[in-house]
């Protein structure tokens, strides 16, 4: 478990802080396309903007042009603050040549050169871009940078098929099957899991080979820790035991209970199966007590 | 695998000045060694042509293939070469290149013969009807062409037309009186109707004492006609005589195999794999009995169920509730008592399950049987709603009855039409609807006589016969039991296990000829579909005018044509049908009542869409009947079990209605379907274990569900509770 919900981090920024969310659906091509990319581009707007500390610009159709983006990130450039998050959403057809990403807008296409550029002008210290266009996994090189979590729908460039990834990864912000800790926040790297195993299984169930395979940070083994510490959405109400002084001492009690359950959990190989069902039901039960304590 | 009688083939004009004739005269007489020499000397002959014979008697067939190569290139416009080179080509699996050599021979001479007979060959090799027209064209083009006529008595013993088979067999035998093959024939249908010796042996013998060709084909046959136990016997005998017969020995191990007899079959096919035997059937076989490992087997007395290790958890409440189930129904209908457990195999990986039919005409694309052993395709394999499992599963399982009820003497369209019709039996939506395929055949009157129906399984002579024919078989047992009664077809089974033939069985059982039969038959079948075929026309105009209602999302114009189409093909509830469409046009304009009357008839018409039939269960649940919504899901489940949001509905569905075994059988799924959010789904078993007093059972889920998400909330509540 990355996230650390239960010490005050918000479910999507930290207190005070704001999520800037920029949504970006590029051409559709045709009509079936272009109806889809919008439609998604609009559910995640509408998902996104439950959050109340969260802003969130979507663009889509005529309005997804390139200037638009760049007015875009240059507005959040202007609000952001360094302890703010930034979440970047690409919908579309991307390409690559080798060389260069590009997403495909009305008039000229967005090079992840460029994109990369906007990005680093923005100061929020914490960065999330879901890339969920083809050819994807292109664009990861020039992303890529230190605080910055890059997902993508595929793994190279060379994957240049139309993608679903976007369907899922909406379905997980709205699914709390998506939150598999149960800590009443999908942070995104359980979005990135349940996206990625739905992708997998959608192919699967098609009988069609799989054209996308979804990366976390271009493969790097530190993704999946980066990804599981930023808080992407709130589906619960946690924050309030954190601020009542009454239950420091409860939260401190829950806090080490957490680390002996995951200091068992990393024996249960070495440990007979008896011993270890007996010490961890005794720790769950604890757990069980301490947070009904915590919430009376 | 086709019996091709390589060394049997008449000696080429081109080759007929005498060295390679006499080497085959030698191995006719099986006399192997003396051939062999024989053989050894031609490969240092000056002709090409004559070494690579030699090179082949000896098996050397790289060596032959190089000869053959040079021979073309010294004689570009000779035919016979080609043709003997194409004939190498067959023997070695390598139909393609065999098939261009023969139409190159035959582009330099339009009647060559053997040419002629080289494509009767691969038409016979795939089991297809332009086989006999290629054999009786070469014996046209040469009378004297004993291969030819020899073949013709082979078509004709695998259609079950032994009265042609033995007057093809004597045609030969009068052209030479050492037509072994012709005399193999002859011996396989005393064999095959039980005689327990026949002259043929003897003669055979007294002409090749290893001849074990001969019992060769008559394992080939009697596999054909589902005698498994003794093809295989004489698999053996024939190589005993001649234990270099690695065709033989290959179709010995695949026999064995379909029985479950794995780890002999293993050898065989290794033993002929390493003796350089390496066509498609036995490599593959090969290669998936090496993944049988990645398969678990489930016992009881009655039943072997192997399933893939990814979804047998999954899977196998299912298919042994049904296994069981359908048992039971059997044994009771029946009237059999099975001997062996029914061993049941099924196959995520459609290309596993297609080894077990390859070299089988006209075996079902989802499921086969072999004895006692079933094998079928997973759901998981299957485009989702292509697929009834239970159904193909009951449906395999009646050919284990019928099988063993007759030991194996019953003609393939019996065999076919009793499993068609204990689908539906189960119930009316089960089985295969009155397809497009089916109403075209019945229009254009294609339909075979009830006593050459075995045909259209397998020689059919027009594209998508075999599945006509199951149809026609289905109504045809339909027919008996809804005009005579359920015993009526239980003693023709009795018939046909004393090897009665199709027409005297009809004879005896419905004092008519079967001609007579037909005629009542098809009067049945037509009262029954004659409207829907005679508007079949009219109804594909107005599908094509309600799909272009429906793209344009005119819903007025869709609930105005839809009814009409429905009427005239109420059976047509494929992708896309009618019933579907309709119901997206009332959801569209909010009548969800509307939309469930639509669907429900889908529904009960043998739709299967999973999709649509999720929309059904959830308009029967917003309009207040979750009992319905059960029932569909549970019909959902026959289609396809493998989607994990389904089971986990079901099971709130089961859980508020206090039906707690279904509650903890659809979690369970859930919990075997290794979901993402797997705390979610042991806590909701642990839920259904409560309900039903498992206390003990539902405090080790919610173990496993805190071990996954400690922090889960309501598991916490529930832990507390159960350790009060």
């Amino acid at each position: 478990m990355y996230e650390d919900s239960h010490s005050g981090t918000s479910a999507v920024a930290s207190a005070g802080a704001t999520t800037h969310c920029i949504v970006i659906a590029g051409l559709g091509g045709e009509p079936d396309y272009e109806q889809r990319f919008g439609a998604w581009a609009q559910e995640l707007d509408l998902t996104l903007k439950a959050a109340p500390d969260s802003r969130v610009e979507t663009l889509f159709g005529e309005k997804a042009r390139r200037e638009s983006v760049r007015a875009a990130f240059e507005s959040v450039a202007k609000e952001a603050k360094a302890e703010d998050a930034l979440v970047v959403i690409l919908i579309g057809h991307g390409t690559f040549d080798g060389n260069e990403y590009k997403i495909n807008l009305p008039g000229p296409d967005l090079t992840a050169t460029e994109l990369g550029e906007y990005l680093n002008r923005v100061r929020a210290g914490r960065q999330l871009v879901v890339n969920a266009t083809s050819a994807s996994g292109g664009s990861v090189h020039a992303l890529l940078r230190q605080n910055r979590t890059v997902i993508t729908a595929t793994k190279a460039g060379t994957e240049k098929n139309a993608t679903v990834f976007a369907r899922y990864w909406i379905e997980a912000l709205r699914d709390a099957g998506a939150d598999t800790d149960k800590n009443e926040v999908i942070s995104a790297l359980e979005a990135f899991k349940f996206a990625e195993a739905k992708t997998k299984q959608f192919y699967e169930t098609n009988k069609r080979l799989a054209t996308e395979h979804p990366m976390l940070d271009g493969g790097d083994t530190a993704g999946p820790m980066n990804a599981g510490r930023f808080a992407l959405l709130r589906i619960g109400s946690i924050q309030k035991a954190a601020s009542d002084p009454a239950k420091r001492e409860l939260l401190a009690k829950r806090e080490q209970l957490e680390g002996d359950i995951d200091r068992l959990k990393f024996q249960k190989a070495a440990m007979p199966t008896d011993e270890y069902k007996k010490q961890l039901q005794a720790l769950l039960l604890e757990l069980a007590r301490t947070q009904a304590e915590i919430d009376k | 695998m086709k019996w091709v009688f390589v060394f049997l083939s008449i000696a080429p004009a081109a080759l007929a000045a005498g060295p390679v004739d006499s080497c085959e005269i030698l191995e006719r007489h099986g006399k192997r060694p003396e051939a062999k020499s024989c053989y050894q000397k031609l490969t240092g002959n000056s002709n090409p042509a004559e070494r690579a014979e030699g090179f082949w008697g000896l098996r050397e067939y790289d060596r032959a293939n190089e000869q053959f190569k040079l021979a073309i290139g010294q004689q570009e416009k000779n035919a016979d070469v080609r043709v003997r080179w194409g004939r190498l080509f067959l023997e070695r699996f390598n139909k393609s290149d065999a098939q261009q050599l023969f139409k190159e021979a035959l582009d330099l001479d339009a009647k060559h013969a053997g040419a002629t007979l080289g494509l009767a060959l691969l038409a016979s090799d795939g089991y297809e009807q332009q086989a006999v027209e290629f054999a009786q064209k070469a014996l046209e083009l040469d009378p004297k062409l004993l291969e030819a006529q020899e073949l013709l008595a082979q078509l004709a013993l695998e259609d079950n037309n032994e009265p042609k088979a033995i007057e093809e067999a004597d045609k030969a035998m009068k052209m030479s009186p050492e037509a072994l093959d012709a005399m193999a024939v002859r011996m396989t249908i005393d064999l095959s109707n039980d005689k327990k010796s026949s002259e043929w042996e003897s003669r055979i013998k007294a002409i090749n004492p290893v001849y074990g060709e001969a019992w060769g084909l008559a394992g080939h046959i009697l596999v054909l006609n589902r005698r498994y136990v003794e093809g295989i016997a004489y698999y053996r005998k024939a190589l005993e005589l001649d234990p270099d017969l690695q065709r033989v020995r290959a179709e010995l191990g695949v026999n064995l195999m379909r029985l479950g007899e794995e780890k002999e079959a293993r050898e065989q096919l290794e033993r002929a794999y390493d003796a350089g035997y390496k066509n498609a059937l036995t490599a593959n076989s090969l290669t998936l009995m090496d993944s049988y490992k990645n398969f678990v087997t489930f016992k009881t007395p009655e039943t072997i169920v192997r399933l893939h290790k990814k979804e047998a958890d999954l899977l196998r409440p299912y298919i042994e509730s049904e296994l069981k189930r359908a048992i039971a129904t059997y044994n009771e209908k029946y009237k059999v008592k099975l001997t062996k457990p029914v061993q049941v195999e099924v196959y995520p990986d459609h290309e596993d399950f297609a080894v077990r039919t390859l070299g089988m005409p006209g075996l079902g694309a989802l499921g086969v049987t072999f004895g006692t052993v079933v094998a079928m395709d997973s759901p998981s394999g299957r485009r989702p709603g292509t697929f009834h499992w239970a159904s193909t599963l009951w449906h395999e399982l009646s050919h284990v009855y019928v099988l063993t009820a007759t030991n194996h003497r019953v003609p393939r369209w019996f065999t076919e039409g009793m499993a068609v019709h204990e689908e539906t039996a189960v119930s009316r939506d089960w089985g295969d609807r009155l397809d497009p395929t089916a109403i075209t055949a019945i229009r254009d009157k294609k339909l075979l006589p009830v006593a050459q129906l075995d045909r259209g399984f397998i020689r059919p002579s027009y594209p998508n016969q075999v599945i006509v024919s199951y149809f026609q078989a289905g109504r045809i047992c339909d027919f008996i039991k809804e005009k005579w009664g359920y015993q009526k077809l239980l003693d023709m089974m009795q018939s046909f296990a004393q090897s009665k033939e199709t027409a005297e069985v009809i004879e005896t059982h419905f004092k008519m000829k079967p001609e007579e039969f037909d005629a009542q038959f098809m009067t049945w079948l037509n009262a029954q579909v004659k409207d829907t075929v005679e508007k079949y026309p009219e109804w594909r105009k107005r599908m094509k005018e309600l799909q272009g209602a429906a793209s344009s999302k005119n819903n007025d114009e869709v609930i105005k044509l839809a009814p009409d189409v429905i009427a005239m093909y109420r059976e047509f509830v494929e992708r896309d049908s009618a019933y579907e469409v309709l119901a997206e046009a009332y959801g569209a304009k909010g009548d969800k009542a509307a939309a469930l009357k639509v669907l429900t008839e889908y529904s009960a018409a043998g739709g299967r869409n999973p999709t649509t039939l999720k929309k059904l269960a959830t308009l029967q649940e917003e309009a207040g009947k979750p009992k319905d919504a059960v029932k569909t899901l549970e019909r959902l489940l026959f289609v396809y079990p493998m989607e994990e949001e389904v089971h986990r509905h079901l099971g709130d569905l089961y859980l508020a209605q206090n039906s707690t075994d279904g509650a903890i059988r659809e979690y369970g799924a859930v919990v075997a379907s290794k979901p993402i959010d797997q705390a979610a789904s042991h806590y909701n078993l642990a839920r259904a274990l409560q309900t039903a007093k498992r206390l003990d059972d539902a405090k080790e889920q919610l173990l496993l569900a805190l071990e996954a998400a400690p922090g889960f909330k309501p598991a916490q509540k529930l832990l507390l509770e159960l350790s009060r």
